[in-house]
């Protein structure tokens, strides 16, 4: 027994004990999960894994001749190309604005940062009303200035956009934070001999501050689109995917094939799109970062 | 000249600042309000922004058509059940990694920050079927055990210990303090900050959680309170009472805001948060 625990009392030993309960978690709710999916993604089964078992590729065959995979597709990208740059674009200026640390720039930043403590359900439920096409304040607002029969919620041309911008309203205060942060740490002699140089505000701001931010903006952006490629939230709580599909995103389609036509096989192999899509921009990022690292 | 235009800029700026302001705070704000007004008064027409009269019968509605309180207590169980120990274990092996020699550490700490480029909607079939096959579906160990391991807080917290004087540990293992007392009565005060930042974000991250209690439960006496809001207003038009529900929980969330604000802020620089 005392030997037992001379054994463990090494920290050179005890550190496996330290580590080891993260590890063992992490192997069997991360990883093995990860080379399941690939499995799954071959098999025919529901929930309780009953089905037809193995059944190849026809998953994958299926899925390419899928109209309704190819659409949440689109729409994923389309959100993610238009959320993403809108965010980035909307972080800068304002952490441009609000870099110093002066108590009015502390308060606003603070303010900014509000919507994304709130659930996606409360904010999705404040914009189905204020959005709503009968009694919705901005309907009516909009009523009142002349432009009629706005459905912001149900109309197949606008609602995606509708998701954008609840999306970036509700999020845009993370990127404002990161790239306060980042621009802080700026040095200060720069800008004062830029000043002396009789270089304005705005100038400064592109050709200091983005260009000494760029390892920063470059890990948002990242980040910011893998996130996006995985809106879920506000679909499932505002839309469902409609109307007419226009906002089914691609883990949302992947819920519904999983979990509501309970089809486990089919949605492992709708899932390895995304993961296909992300791992290539991940490696393309990487292989940008390398380089320009040499 | 040019201190009037500088001025004016100025002027302009803050107008604009404040303009952004409101297009956040009015929404929210807003979400208080119709939480107090009759369903009539939210479906009348013309609507109206402000309220003309206010009640609390949204609340009693909403405590006669779901079990609300037990969605609160399953949120407020799955938001500490989950993040105390998980802060507990991941700063645990944050220390280990930070402090400690032992062979295969790189090869261990690669596989731990493999985990963060897993995207959990890639694997949520699998896991969802691993916690079926384990029994762990529709109660708190479902809900729980699956995300103890958090990389993420392995990571920060690593960074943190590894900034302490080794002097202070070499005083301590002297003292016949026990590897676990060096960790715990030594090291852990020292990156207090580090440690509530965690648990801060990760409370919230818990507390909005939609898609693993969507995922994992299924009985209405286990759901959270932001996936039973949630399928609450899928199966109804009752907005007064919505909203009542979409206040109760954000209320939670915004007090800890107002007193966890540092961290907050802190958290999502140096780890940047999904959202």
């Amino acid at each position: 027994m005392d030997k037992i625990r001379a054994y463990w009392e090494k920290p050179s030993h005890m550190a496996y004990l330290f580590v080891m309960p993260v590890i063992l978690l992490l192997l069997v709710f991360r990883l093995i999960p990860m080379a399941a999916a690939l499995v799954c993604s071959f098999f025919d089964m529901d929930m309780f894994l009953v089905g037809k078992g193995f059944v190849g590729l026809d998953n994958y065959r299926e899925a390419f001749a899928d109209k309704r995979l190819w659409n949440s597709l689109l729409v994923t990208i389309k959100f993610t190309l238009i959320e993403v740059p809108a965010q980035l674009i909307v972080g800068l200026a304002l952490a441009g604005l609000l870099t110093k640390n002066t108590k009015r720039n502390k308060l606003f930043r603070a303010v900014y940062f509000l919507p994304i403590v709130c659930s996606a359900t409360a904010v999705s439920i404040m914009w189905r009303m204020f959005l709503h096409s009968n009694v919705g304040i901005m309907t009516y607002w909009l009523e009142r200035i002349g432009i009629r029969g706005v459905n912001f919620l149900n109309d197949p041309s606008i609602t995606i956009y509708v998701i954008i911008f609840m999306s970036v309203w509700r999020s845009f205060g993370i990127s404002t934070v990161i790239f306060v942060s980042a621009m802080q740490n700026v040095p200060a002699e720069l800008y004062e001999s830029a000043d002396l140089d009789g270089c304005g505000k705005l100038k400064q701001f592109f050709v200091i501050t983005i260009p000494m931010i760029k390892e920063t903006l470059s890990f948002v952006l990242i980040t910011r689109f893998i996130g996006s490629l995985q809106v879920f939230d506000l679909v499932f709580t505002t839309t469902e995917g409609g109307p007419n599909y226009t906002t089914e995103s691609l883990v949302y389609y992947t819920y519904v094939k999983a979990f509501s036509n309970n089809r486990m096989g089919y949605g492992s192999a709708v899932s390895m799109f995304l993961f296909a899509i992300i791992l290539v921009i991940t490696i393309l990022f990487y292989a940008r970062l390398y380089r320009e690292e040499k | 000249m040019r201190k009037i235009k500088s001025g004016s800029v100025y002027f302009l700026i803050t107008l604009l600042l404040i303009v952004i302001a409101l297009l956040v705070l009015v929404p929210t704000v807003w979400i208080g309000i119709c939480a107090f007004r009759p369903q009539t008064e939210l479906m009348q027409y013309p609507p109206k922004f402000f309220a003309d009269q206010l009640t609390l019968r949204n609340f009693q509605d909403i405590t006669k058509r779901i079990r609300i309180w037990g969605y609160v207590k399953n949120s407020v169980i799955y938001c500490l059940a989950l993040n105390l120990p998980s802060v507990f274990l991941n700063s645990l092996a944050g220390y280990a990694f930070a402090r400690l020699q032992f062979k295969g550490k790189n090869v261990l700490f690669i596989l731990c920050l493999a985990t963060m480029m897993i995207p959990f909607q890639v694997i949520m079939v699998p896991l969802f079927l691993e916690v079926y096959k384990l029994g762990m579906y529709d109660n708190f160990a479902g809900l729980i055990i699956p995300n103890l391991g958090a990389a993420m807080t392995v990571f920060m917290t690593r960074a943190s210990f590894a900034g302490i004087p080794k002097e202070l540990e070499e005083a301590a293992r002297l003292d016949g303090l026990s590897e676990f007392g060096i960790f715990w009565r030594i090291m852990v005060p020292l990156v207090k900050p580090t440690v509530v930042t965690v648990l801060v974000l990760g409370i919230n991250g818990s507390w909005n959680d939609l898609m693993w209690p969507l995922l994992v439960t299924s009985d209405t006496s286990m759901r959270t309170l932001t996936n039973g809001l949630a399928m609450f207003i899928d199966s109804s038009l009752q907005y007064g009472t919505a909203f009542a529900g979409a206040f109760i929980s954000i209320v939670p969330m915004l007090v800890l805001y107002l007193f966890g604000q540092r961290y907050f802020v802190e958290g999502v620089a140096t780890s940047g948060l999904k959202g």
